[in-house]
């Protein structure tokens, strides 16, 4: 496979989003504008700007018309993904680390930084579908996450929950309703950030990546952990790939060690799993920073990473990708 | 369901600005097989006129997608690529060097193996501590950096051999062990280790240069004349048969042979007799000294 390079970016990449039907991407850099890109060639459609200090996450609503981002510049913003306006900007004491639309595109959370004395809070603000509408100012809730930060944040299936990762390494689930916290698992090693939380496509299980250098696909219901991928890697970014029982998680090892160890040693690679066996099958190189976000296409053709070089690169895969299969997958394949 | 054909590619945009009148109009011919010649003209830097023929072929890939992906593939662009003309700019996106990805069960155990393969790792410590000798004379420094290379014969293969073993590469604990480590894809394989070294014969291993040379067929001739050509020589020494190579030692700087020659027969029957001729023989005012290059072991 050939990857795209998209060099949109003066800084290291923070986050990349697909639309729901993959032909858009979205992503933030520590510079400050949202970039938008066709998937299928990598042309750029058009740069989002507005904010003014290192954007952190973005999220695109489910009809592709409208993104939401957060920023260190304590805002967090709705944008007009046709013609890169401004829609609405919403003032917070601290830096906004990360933001996600509900299923629907109906609500809309963005999780606070700890900082200056305020807690990390998890708020929710509702969304009106309306590219013209004015949108509301209040926040219908607000999850004060007392005991630990939370890093990233994200909506279960039916919007039925808020599930959290913290700085400490836990996971947590709260009532998407009310907020009350329904239950705080530790699942990764203990003070190890968790730095990375996808959905599947139905949102029932979830997978996240830790500066502990594992990935775990966690249940959305009960916050069973299903699945641990081990890598000798601290990890920034996991995903799980539609069509093909994949993972890819993304790491490498601290932006600030990178120029004592050579390329090779640093494990600036996009790793793939299985995601049942949780074998590793394959790497894909070509970085030169630390991977600091994957995402995989909904579509299932490709996926895409964003590294600490200030580089987004798009792949499409081959099809050896598309064949690839265990002996018992083959076998079963056959019988049916 | 709406579909999209291949946009225009700036790319495929000819510099229409740079054709002159006197230049013949560019030609475009259909060939049988579907392809098209293009044919155009145009001036170089220097004036020149240059004819550039292409062969084209053009595929319309038909895609058929959800409209709303297709309306969106209309929209205008807006904030720092306003300006950009359709299609990707290449300011921003450009097409990375081609990467083979191909999913194996096999990845990581294969991965495991090499980091563990104990050859590779005891081979590595071995060589750490490992000395450069010279082949000729023992000295540190290598073989074709040593003063005496034109003057000495390489010393005895088989005690060079028993060095290198010294050395470290041959305290494997059996034979096997090395023709593995022959065997192993994708780690550095020494030369003297590849294929199984252990039961081959001096006389087996060809292309080497030493090992060509200490052919049982080749032979030391000193005493010769500084005037002497490789040429004069090898028409002496084809009376006896067939001479594979001839090998004579020559300064650097004024060209004047150095007074030694090795020559190689292609059959040692032929080596020995021409051995026993031309010991002795009166060469350019000479007496030359004809004996093997080294004594058969």
């Amino acid at each position: 496979m050939r990857p795209v390079l998209l060099a949109g970016h003066e800084r290291a990449l923070t986050q990349i989003r697909y639309n729901l039907d993959g032909d858009l991407i979205f992503s933030t850099a520590k510079d400050q504008h949202i970039c938008a890109w066709y998937a299928h060639n990598g042309e750029r459609l058009g740069t989002y700007h507005g904010h003014v200090g290192a954007i952190w996450t973005v999220d695109v609503d489910p009809t592709s018309t409208m993104i939401a981002s957060g920023s260190a510049d304590n805002t967090m913003r709705l944008w007009d993904v046709k013609t890169g306006k401004n829609l609405k900007t919403w003032e917070f004491p601290t830096a906004v680390k990360r933001v996600e639309f509900n299923e629907d595109g109906t609500k809309l959370l963005g999780v606070t930084e700890k900082r200056m004395g305020y807690l990390s809070n998890i708020v929710v603000v509702d969304i009106n579908p309306d590219v013209n509408a004015e949108q509301s100012d209040e926040k219908i809730l607000t999850i004060v996450c007392d005991e630990s930060k939370a890093t990233v944040a994200g909506w279960s299936y039916l919007s039925k929950f808020i599930i959290a990762g913290h700085e400490d390494g836990s996971v947590s689930q709260y009532d998407a309703k009310n907020g009350d916290l329904l239950y705080n698992v530790s699942v990764h090693e203990l003070n190890t950030p968790v730095t990375d939380l996808q959905w599947s496509n139905d949102r029932t299980y979830f997978i996240t990546a830790s500066k502990d250098k594992t990935a775990k696909l966690i249940t959305a219901k009960d916050l069973e952990v299903l699945k641990t991928y081990v890598s000798d890697t601290p990890l920034n970014s996991a995903a799980i790939t539609p069509k093909k029982d994949f993972v890819i998680l993304g790491g490498g090892q601290a932006a600030m060690d990178v120029t004592t160890t050579s390329a090779r040693q640093g494990k600036f690679e996009a790793r793939f799993y299985h995601k049942i066996f949780e074998d590793e099958i394959g790497r894909v190189r070509g970085h030169f920073g630390p991977l600091n976000t994957v995402a995989a296409d909904p579509t299932g053709k490709g996926y895409a990473s964003g590294g600490e070089d200030g580089y987004v690169r798009v792949h499409m895969f081959d099809k050896g990708y598309f064949d690839f299969m265990y002996e018992v997958e083959r076998d079963r394949q056959n019988r049916l | 369901m709406a579909t999209t054909t291949k946009r225009h590619d700036w790319a495929d945009d000819e510099d229409v600005d740079e054709v002159s009148t006197d230049l013949p109009p560019p030609q475009t011919l259909t060939n049988k097989d579907g392809t098209k010649t293009i044919i155009s003209y145009r001036y170089n830097d220097e004036g020149q006129k240059v004819k550039t023929t292409r062969r084209v072929r053009y595929i319309t890939h038909t895609e058929k997608v959800n409209p709303r992906v297709a309306e969106r593939k209309a929209w205008g662009k807006f904030g720092d690529s306003a300006r950009d003309p359709a299609g990707p700019a290449p300011d921003t996106t450009t097409v990375g060097e081609n990467i083979i990805f191909r999913p194996s069960v096999n990845w990581r155990k294969d991965q495991k193996e090499e980091d563990k393969d104990p050859n590779a790792q005891a081979m590595k410590d071995k060589l750490k501590d490992k000395k450069v000798k010279c082949r000729i004379c023992n000295g540190e420094h290598f073989t074709a950096r040593c003063p005496y290379k034109d003057t000495m014969a390489p010393a005895d293969e088989a005690a060079a051999a028993a060095a290198d073993l010294a050395g470290g590469m041959g305290d494997e604990p059996a034979a096997p062990a090395a023709g593995g480590v022959g065997a192993k894809k994708g780690s550095y394989v020494p030369p003297a280790l590849r294929g199984d070294r252990a039961g081959t014969a001096a006389g087996e291993r060809l292309g080497s240069k030493f090992g060509e040379r200490d052919d049982l067929a080749t032979l030391r001739v000193t005493n010769v004349s500084e005037m002497a050509e490789e040429q004069e020589l090898r028409d002496m020494f084809e009376r006896f048969g067939r001479v594979t190579r001839v090998f004579l030692a020559k300064d650097r700087e004024t060209g004047l042979a150095k007074g030694f020659a090795f020559i190689s027969f292609a059959d040692r029957e032929d080596a020995v007799k021409a051995c026993n001729k031309m010991d002795g023989f009166g060469f350019k005012h000479l007496i030359l000294r004809v004996e093997f290059a080294k004594k058969a072991a």
